[in-house]
């Protein structure tokens, strides 16, 4: 089944844009990355491969305290390994810059 | 039939020469004369070693062969050291191992290869090297012509290789990188166009490639500046394996091509690099990379506390865990968090320091404190890829030489003839 | 020496594919991502969905002419098409038909790169693929329809009869173009009469080559945008006509299996 989990960060600055990377192919992921009026980031995270809640907290913990952006993130994953979420959160973050 | 240890294929061989003599070899040819004499083509590989350390040890010898000649096209086995010729019902079949196709290369490849290419091959002047087979080694391959060539690194590094006849490394050779090529065994597809390259290549008069894996393995471990290659398993201080719980791989050439052989003495720019002693009497060392991603594909960290290979070899009652290579051989390892060049590394606790601070979220990486990973960098002991100029912006697929099979049929002038599960046109 | 090696369309994914062959600057997508017009399928059936349900849907030029350029993307779920996606496709040859009745004519490219119906949803996917095969027909009465098979999936299923309802299709060496996928094949008559794992061969009885020899393709091009695009501007620019195969060049069905192969090229 799917799993869905949820984060939510503070944030001291903007984007831009919004931005769309990725794809939803074994082993990889979509990302929908959005302005947010309000000063934290939340994220939704959609996906297949199930029981990696921790994992999932710790990539975007390091991510979000590199980047503390103020951004509605979307990502629907199919078993992408924390290299290619890393890879796509740098590259959507490149994009709403 | 008992079990022992998991060799090396140098090691192997010796061990015929001493302890391990074969009393009967089973060998297989393409042509064989009237007088026995083996022609074994392209794939000469280890048969002459297995034949002349069975032959001259009062073994047998027996050659399973596609076809009996009048004249075989080159002698690789003289007639004197077989006794038995088979000509086969069924020719002997070669899998493609080594031929990577470059659909399969994925942007974090990409990213870890321009990180090898900037931080280690250009950093330390790296010209004589072998690359472990994997689609993150092809995808260096098939940067050197675009992103190593923006660089200026033509002629510089990447001249001469101990490699099969890889077909991601046709367009680094067609683009003048390239000075040589001597190989372990042959590669299904790459026939003609290794047959073309006889500057590139060791072919012999006939055309056709002579690989020999005793001496090619001996020439990647004594003379190459430099050993890549990947691995399943990594514990905090760099001792690796593919030996894990629930699947024994063997371990290739890499334990004899990823350690530091104190027998050399022939300097490179390379090789002094390794050492910061100034004493009147020291020796370089041979570079080392284990190049991995954090987790598997399954989802599994790659660095863990305690390799597999350690309760594997105490279930099977091996008197040594089974390690594929020795951290205190390993000088750079590189994820795609950036690079950790433990020659550096002043004493053991800064080694796993520099290495959990390249180990992303695994529990090895969590466990890394970032005021320390903070001064590992600034002292040059951890790069990440803005500290190697590396942009992951641009680490994407545009930057391969070529993205498809097609593509490097079309490098090779159209002498590659890739086998068929590579082929997607009719 | 590097050799030519072409811009390929291939290696694009569908949004990619799109933006190239619209003309430079004119690319402007219609729910687009962030519509997030997903299956309300999937999920209940463990599948990760996609924004976009795998198909793009572009507006822009095409030779200087109003163009829509409809993507199919082959990476998510093989591009088999649900009841979002072929919502999307049918919807948009209905706004071209009807625009077209008004005197406003508009270029459709169907750049399909597709498995056929998404087994996920079954019925609904049958049922958009229909209403699709009944806008092209519509939209055929007033211009000419071009699809463009030059992905790496191909196109099968229900999609395959899509494109042979099309006025021109534009192939690659690389396409692929079937009914039955070669597994299905395989699995039905058995490896000895059809290895799918014999890629030459699946490329042989089904590949842009053979489709072209057989008339249902009209163009063989190079996997490399400028001739990609010549050929899609050719086939606005030429106008022809649907032309219903009478006579495929099939080989008689009634030979033996040797025979009929070889009729293929393809030695046994």
């Amino acid at each position: 089944m799917i799993e869905t989990l949820t984060f939510t960060y503070p944030a001291s600055s903007q984007v831009e844009r919004r931005a769309h990377v990725g794809v939803v192919a074994s082993g990889n992921c979509e990302l929908l990355l959005e302005p947010h009026s309000e000063q934290h980031a939340s994220v939704v995270v959609r996906t297949s491969a199930g029981g990696y809640g921790a994992t999932w907290g710790a990539v975007l913990d390091r991510f979000f305290a590199r980047h503390p952006v103020a951004v509605r993130l979307e990502i629907d994953d199919f078993g992408a390994t924390p290299a290619v979420v890393a890879m796509r959160l740098e590259q959507a973050l490149e994009q709403a810059r | 039939m008992r079990i022992g240890a998991i060799h090396t294929y140098l090691e192997l061989f010796a061990r015929y020469f001493v302890d391990l003599t074969p009393d009967i070899a089973l060998v297989a040819a393409d042509e064989a004369d009237a007088s026995g004499n083996l022609y074994t083509g392209a794939n000469t590989e280890e048969t002459p070693t297995i034949v002349e350390a069975t032959a001259f040890r009062n073994g047998v010898v027996i050659a399973q062969v596609n076809r009996i000649v009048d004249r075989v096209t080159r002698v690789d086995v003289p007639g004197d050291w077989v006794d038995l010729v088979v000509v086969a019902d069924r020719p002997y079949e070669i899998e493609p191992l080594f031929t990577r196709d470059p659909e399969q290369i994925d942007d974090v490849q990409i990213l870890m290869a321009m990180m090898v290419v900037r931080g280690i091959y250009e950093r330390h002047r790296v010209r004589t090297l072998n690359h472990g087979i994997g689609f993150d080694t092809a995808a260096i391959e098939l940067i050197l012509p675009t992103y190593g060539e923006r660089l200026g690194l033509r002629g510089e590094i990447c001249t001469n290789w101990v490699l099969n006849p890889h077909p991601t490394l046709i367009p680094a050779i067609e683009s003048g990188w390239v000075q040589s090529v001597h190989s372990f065994g042959g590669e299904l597809g790459m026939e003609r166009y290794v047959a073309a390259r006889p500057d590139i290549f060791f072919t012999g008069r006939d055309g056709s490639l002579r690989s020999n894996r005793a001496l090619s393995q001996n020439a990647g471990m004594y003379a190459t500046d430099l050993f890549i290659g990947s691995t399943l398993q990594m514990d905090p201080d760099a001792n690796s394996s593919t030996a894990t719980l629930g699947r024994i791989a063997g371990f290739g050439g890499a334990p004899n091509l990823g350690n530091d052989p104190r027998g050399r003495r022939h300097p490179s720019q390379a090789w002094l690099e390794m050492t910061s002693s100034t004493h009147e009497i020291r020796r370089g060392r041979k570079i080392v990379v284990q190049l991995v991603e954090t987790f598997r594909e399954s989802g599994v960290p790659t660095f863990v506390e305690h390799l597999d290979a350690v309760e594997l070899g105490r279930m099977a009652g091996f008197p040594i865990a089974p390690v594929m290579i020795y951290g205190d051989d390993v000088t750079h390892v590189v994820t795609e968090e950036g690079i950790a060049y433990l020659y550096k590394a002043r004493d053991v606790d800064e080694r796993r320091a520099a290495l959990a601070a390249i180990a992303g979220v695994t529990p090895v990486g969590l466990l890394a404190d970032s005021t320390r990973t903070q001064e590992l960098r600034r002292d040059g002991i951890v790069a990440f890829p803005e500290d190697l100029g590396v942009a992951r912006s641009e680490a994407n697929r545009a930057l391969l030489a070529a993205r498809s099979i097609r593509d490097l049929v079309t490098w090779s002038g159209g002498l590659y003839e890739p086998p068929k599960r590579f082929r997607s046109w009719g | 020496m590097t050799p030519h090696i072409g811009d390929s369309y291939a290696e694009r994914d569908a949004r990619e594919r799109a933006r190239a062959l619209l003309d430079p600057g004119t690319f402007r997508e219609l729910l687009d991502p962030f519509a997030r017009m997903r299956s309300p399928y999937l999920a209940a059936q463990g599948v990760v969905s996609q924004s976009d349900d795998g198909v793009v849907v572009a507006r822009g030029t095409l030779g200087g002419v109003r163009a829509c350029v409809i993507a199919t993307d082959g990476r998510f779920l093989g591009g088999a098409v649900g009841e979002i996606g072929g919502a999307k496709i049918a919807a948009s040859l209905e706004l071209a038909r009807r625009d077209a009745e008004r005197g406003m004519p508009m270029r459709v490219v169907l750049a399909l790169d597709t498995g056929g119906i998404r087994l996920q949803e079954a019925n609904l996917g049958l049922l958009a693929i229909a209403e699709i095969c009944d806008a092209v027909v519509a939209l055929r009465a007033h211009q000419p329809v071009v699809a463009v098979i030059a992905g790496r999936v191909g196109v099968y299923g229900g999609m395959s009869i899509v494109t042979a309802l099309c006025n021109d299709v534009i192939v690659t060496e690389g396409a692929r173009i079937g009914l039955n996928g070669p597994d299905v094949v395989e699995t039905e008559a058995g490896a000895d009469e059809f290895d799918a794992s014999d890629r030459p061969l699946v490329w042989k009885v089904t590949g842009g080559r053979r489709r072209f020899a057989q008339g249902h393709a009209t163009a063989l091009v190079a996997d490399d945008m400028p001739d990609i695009r010549a050929a899609v501007e050719d086939a606005f620019v030429r106008n022809r006509p649907f032309v219903a195969i009478e006579r495929p060049e099939f080989p008689d069905p009634g030979l033996e299996r040797e025979a009929f192969l070889r009729a293929y090229g393809i030695t046994p």
